[in-house]
């Protein structure tokens, strides 16, 4: 920026032979006047322009100013300005004004006057203004930032209310708009971050007449500068704030009011599309997980801004972020079309993993993962592994609904493949080891999946409570209660309070399991105990706006407790906790299934079965109803066997490895007299008890 | 039982504080202007804090002349930004079991933020990316950690009460209602919080006595939010090792998306095909961690301030957008879509702001051959 004068001159000089002042009519050829300067006569080049130009000392000084500024020699231009009393001249303008400004009615009688004292004011200002900027140049932040408030100051001072929109010059104005945008960002430039936060709120409440562009610009700067100056610029000053109007409380908000409010300038077509604006707004909407606003916002940018395909895939991440996946997917089904960009990486992965969690679109999300696979090329090579782990997620959640064994068993040892086949390259991501864990649990392989459980819990120091969870159910799969129990309560430690909810829960299942009902009882009591301290502490609100799935869920305790005491046959208690239950949860399959339990350990055999056909009809894939209504109809005659047998058969489809619907399936082979398949029946279910967990694997996700 | 214990003493503590309920995230800018004593005017009380500071250190560093006592500036602005003292202090703190409880250094970061001596505490902060950062990725290694729990709790309780226990909450504004900065036909009077969407940015903060596994990450993660608090007056090279953190933390080189992470420039693609398969997936990256968003959230605000903030320092840029091109290639291994929209976001700011078109002086004026009054 600084430049040395010497060097400088002799370059302008053979540059810019034509370079011309003009004033009061006349027009001058600078060159002698420049010759002057460059031997460090002021005095002399002063008085030639006054003579040449008929100037007063004043202008004569401005204009030497403003050519030795263009000429780029800062420092000179320093020199030149400090000859002007710029204090006086200040002051010398500004009773002018003040009593101008407020008699409009005599206007046409002081016009010219005006024109004058508006064309010395801007004359004035303008070298006030170059002179900021020099010292700018020279690496003098504080002394310009100094110098460019002097030029706010007096414009405040010379026009009370305001700059007037129509009668102002249009150089006083342009020096007005500059001085504006350059104050905050000297300041800024200084390390006066404060100083810089309020002068950007100066620039943007006050009355300057900004353009538009000058005004986005601000805006632009500013919205920045609150995001990552890391200073926390504190309330907008009272005078500032209109009666109820939005006044943002902290930075986050005022950036993002700002960057709102220039995209919605840009759709008006008040200033052209800057794409920094959305990347702005981008992050600092995705910083406070409302990608869903951002959605919106995307959303209201015309058409031609950027290309369908981007706008359909970001706003799929933005709908994905916030669990709106079936509204991701449909977006990215149209941009992964093959008129479209169907070979995006980062949308067929992220397709593909929305459809794995989903039985029924795993196999549209086995097409996408391959598909991922073929483009994992070039620098994105590194996905490949993910794009693999995707494909297994996929194909084991097909294996889930896949009509024939065959089919799959061998989808199953496909996912498995492909899940090692990921780790290989992806070594050090625990994901995957939970991932081969689960699988590995949910085909009842118990020593393989407790291993990579282990593992999990390892590598991630245990701070993911689904590691603890899926360690202890695979220990009370293998009977192994106790051991369970000890994780457990090493996972209660490593947990807070609030957290402790589902691991309360999986204790007292275990107490439960060993038939300890009491212990089961008393960790139940703790739990209400938790619910209730938690609804006290956090109020209704709170726990709306915090909603995590980890806080103890009072529908369930109620529920896990009415279980209890139906093993118990304590029906009268039962009754209270499920009538809890109900309240809870209106229209639940599971309370209306617990329901028949309890109707039917009464008695009474036909409300049961209606309340398990309820049940059914609210969740048609339901299979502990299934085989309670299978088991139901099988005692009741031999007409009835056909039907039992089927609905078990159905039961066992979508849960191959229950217990209970192989047993009663075992009961009606007998019953019909097929001893051999009664057999098979009574040993898969005897088999499948011995690795049965206390809790559904798939209760972890 | 153990849990019945941890938990009936605990059930008692959090619910008090809370119960304390107003909407004050106003809290935490008074506690920030408390911070910023300046260093010109410390209290007797508080050179003689630390002088003590120094003089401890000095026993633990092998050479910190006494003469720093007699400097003219403040001792404890002169702790802080002393390239010297820092390098000492991080290669003792990178030592293999520097975390454990009975370390000295660990000790004295936890005397020193105990002092409640702003400018000491930022001498602790200064020094908490490398202090989180080997903490994090030591977890699974099983290394003596209870020296750094010890500080990062420290750290934590600090926080807890300056803002009083409370969630930081965000109202994404509405403009269809006006605001100071814009005007709009709607009647300005029935703005309620009920229209606005309220983000939490950071939840509510319960006392904790030990690092319980389940809570590390929050509880680095609140540290990392005093941390940015601060940001604007810690030294570049505590930015600098924050941000090598963040790579090694991903696991991810990031190389692929050095220079933004857009797909258009095939030619480079091509390019890197060649250069990009040496052995680059061999190495195993030592260190990667879990990153949940309770953690990444203020890691990637304050990778906002090094690449975007006031201060345009050029090697903490570079080493910022490095980490954020490996925490936007770590989103994608996790398919994580809050964390690559963030990221990717910032990987294209970083390359707009190098771009001169984006750089234009709109304060300049017009050159002109002509000049006229």
């Amino acid at each position: 920026m600084v430049r040395s004068q010497s060097a400088d001159s002799s370059e302008y000089e053979d540059q810019t032979p034509s370079r011309e002042v003009w004033a009061n009519g006349i027009c001058m050829k600078t060159s002698e006047v420049e010759a002057k300067l460059d031997e460090g006569n002021i005095q002399e080049a002063e008085s030639s322009l006054r003579e040449g130009l008929s100037l007063n000392f004043e202008e004569a000084r401005a204009l030497l100013g403003r050519l030795e500024y263009q000429r780029g020699n800062v420092e000179a231009a320093l020199h030149v300005f400090d000859g002007i009393d710029l204090q006086v001249a200040i002051q010398r303008l500004q009773p002018s004004f003040s009593e101008k400004q407020p008699s409009r009615k005599g206007r046409s009688r002081g016009d010219s006057q005006h024109a004058v004292s508006q064309h010395s004011a801007s004359l004035v200002l303008e070298a006030i203004y170059l002179k900021a900027k020099s010292l700018q140049k020279l690496g003098r932040l504080n002394d310009a930032a100094h110098e460019c408030k002097r030029v706010l100051d007096a414009v405040e001072k010379i026009f009370h209310q305001g700059i007037p929109d129509v009668q102002v010059d249009n150089r006083l104005q342009d020096t007005v708009r500059q001085a504006v945008e350059l104050l905050p960002e000297l300041l800024k430039q200084a390390g006066c971050y404060q100083e810089a936060m309020s002068a950007y709120r100066r620039a943007l409440l006050s009355q300057w007449n900004l353009d538009d562009d000058n005004c986005s610009r601000i805006q632009k700067a500013f919205a920045v500068f609150l995001m990552h100056s890391g200073v926390e610029a504190g309330p907008p000053s009272l005078a500032a704030q209109v009666d109820g109007s939005y006044v943002p409380k902290h930075n986050l908000e005022e950036a993002i009011l700002l960057l709102m409010i220039l995209v919605r300038k840009f759709y008006l077509g008040k200033i052209v599309w800057d794409p920094s604006v959305l990347e702005h707004l981008t992050f600092a909407l995705s910083l406070c997980g409302q990608t869903s606003v951002l959605a919106k916002e995307l959303e209201e940018i015309m058409p031609g801004v950027f290309h369908r395909v981007d706008r359909w895939n970001t706003l799929a991440l933005c709908y994905s972020a916030v669990g709106q996946n079936t509204a991701a997917l449909n977006l990215l089904r149209k941009s992964l079309h093959k008129h479209e960009q169907p070979d995006d990486l980062i949308a067929l992965l992220l397709a593909a993993k929305i459809c794995c969690e989903d039985s029924h679109l795993a196999a549209e999300g086995v097409g996408y993962a391959q598909r991922a696979i073929a483009n994992a090329q070039g620098r994105n090579e590194h996905l490949k592994g993910v794009a693999i782990r995707i494909l297994g997620l996929c194909s084991g959640k097909q294996a889930t609904i896949s009509p024939s064994d065959f089919e799959r068993s061998r989808l199953q040892s496909e996912a498995l493949k492909l899940l090692d086949a990921a780790i290989s390259l992806e070594k050090n991501n625990p994901d995957l080891l939970f991932e081969l864990g689960m699988l590995y649990a949910e085909q009842r392989n118990l020593n393989t999946a407790l291993r990579y459980a282990k593992q999990f819990v390892d590598a991630t120091g245990g701070s993911l409570l689904k590691g603890w969870r899926l360690l202890a159910l695979i220990l009370s799969a293998q009977q192994r209660f106790s051991e369970a129990e000890v994780v457990i309560d090493a996972a209660l430690d490593e947990t807070a309070k609030w957290e402790q909810g589902p691991l309360l829960r999986l204790k007292a299942k275990l107490k439960t399991s060993q038939s300890l009902p009491m212990d089961a009882i008393e960790t139940y009591r703790y739990l209400l105990a938790l619910v209730q301290a938690q609804r006290k502490s956090f109020g209704p609100l709170r726990s709306v706006s915090q909603a995590g799935d980890d806080r103890v869920n009072e529908y369930e305790v109620w529920h896990g407790l009415a279980d209890l005491y139906s093993r118990l046959s304590h029906w009268k208690d039962m009754e209270v906790c499920l009538g809890k239950a109900g309240e809870l949860k209106q229209y639940s399959a599971e309370v209306l299934y617990t329901e028949g339990v309890m109707l039917q350990g009464r008695g009474k055999v036909e409300e049961a079965m209606s309340s398990y056909i309820n049940a059914l009809l609210l969740d048609p894939s339901f299979v502990r109803c299934k085989i309670l209504i299978g088991a139901l109809l099988s005692k009741r005659d031999t007409n009835a066997l056909p039907v039992a047998r089927s609905i078990l058969s159905d039961a066992l489809k979508i849960e191959p490895t229950n217990r209970m619907a192989w047993y009663y399936l075992g009961i009606i082979h007998r019953v019909d007299g097929r001893i051999a398949d009664a057999a098979d029946c009574f040993q898969a279910a005897s088999m499948l008890e011995e690795s049965d967990p206390i809790e559904n694997f798939s209760s972890i996700l | 039982m153990t849990e019945d214990c941890s938990s009936s003493e605990e059930t008692s503590t959090p619910t008090t504080s809370i119960s304390q309920d107003t909407f004050t995230t106003e809290t935490t800018t008074v506690t920030t202007s408390a911070f910023n004593i300046p260093p010109e005017t410390p209290s007797s009380s508080s050179s003689f804090n630390t002088h003590l500071a120094i003089q401890s250190l000095s026993s633990i560093l092998t050479t910190v002349s006494p003469s720093l006592l007699s400097q003219d500036q403040d001792p404890a602005f002169y702790l802080l930004h002393n390239p010297d003292i820092s390098s000492q202090v991080s290669s003792l703190l990178r030592l293999p079991d520097s975390g454990a409880g009975d370390n000295n250094l660990c000790r004295w970061f936890y005397d020193t933020f105990q002092s409640s001596e702003p400018q000491l505490q930022l001498v602790v902060l200064r020094f908490l990316p490398i202090i989180a950062g080997l903490y994090l990725s030591r977890v699974a290694l099983k290394k003596p950690l209870a020296g750094f729990e010890a500080v990062l709790l420290a750290i934590y309780a600090h926080e807890t009460t300056s803002r009083a226990g409370q969630a930081m909450t965000v109202n994404v504004p509405d403009l269809s209602h006006p605001s100071i900065y814009h005007e709009s036909k709607k009647p300005a009077k029935d703005i309620d919080a009920a229209d606005l969407n309220l983000a939490v940015i950071s939840p509510s903060l319960e006392p904790h006595v030990t690092v319980r596994s389940t809570k590390r990450a929050r509880i680095v993660g609140v540290a990392l939010e005093l941390y940015y608090s601060k940001m604007s007056l810690m030294p570049v090279g505590s930015k600098i090792d924050f941000c090598e953190f963040c790579k090694v933390w991903s696991g991810q080189d990031g190389d692929e998306y050095k220079d933004g992470e857009l797909q258009d420039d095939q030619e480079n693609v091509e390019f890197r095909v060649d250069q990009g398969n040496l052995g680059k997936e061999s190495v195993i990256k030592e260190g990667r961690i879990a990153l949940p968003w309770e953690l990444l959230q203020p890691v990637l605000r304050i990778l906002g301030h090094c690449l975007l903030g006031p201060n345009k320092d050029k090697e903490l840029i570079c080493s910022a957008s490095a980490a954020c091109g490996s925490l936007y290639s770590r989103s994608l291994h996790d398919i994580n879509t809050q964390a690559i929209l963030a990221t990717r976001s910032l990987l294209r700011l970083s390359k707009m702001a190098l771009d001169p078109k984006n750089n234009v002086d709109h304060t300049e004026i017009p050159v002109t051959d002509v000049i006229s009054l």
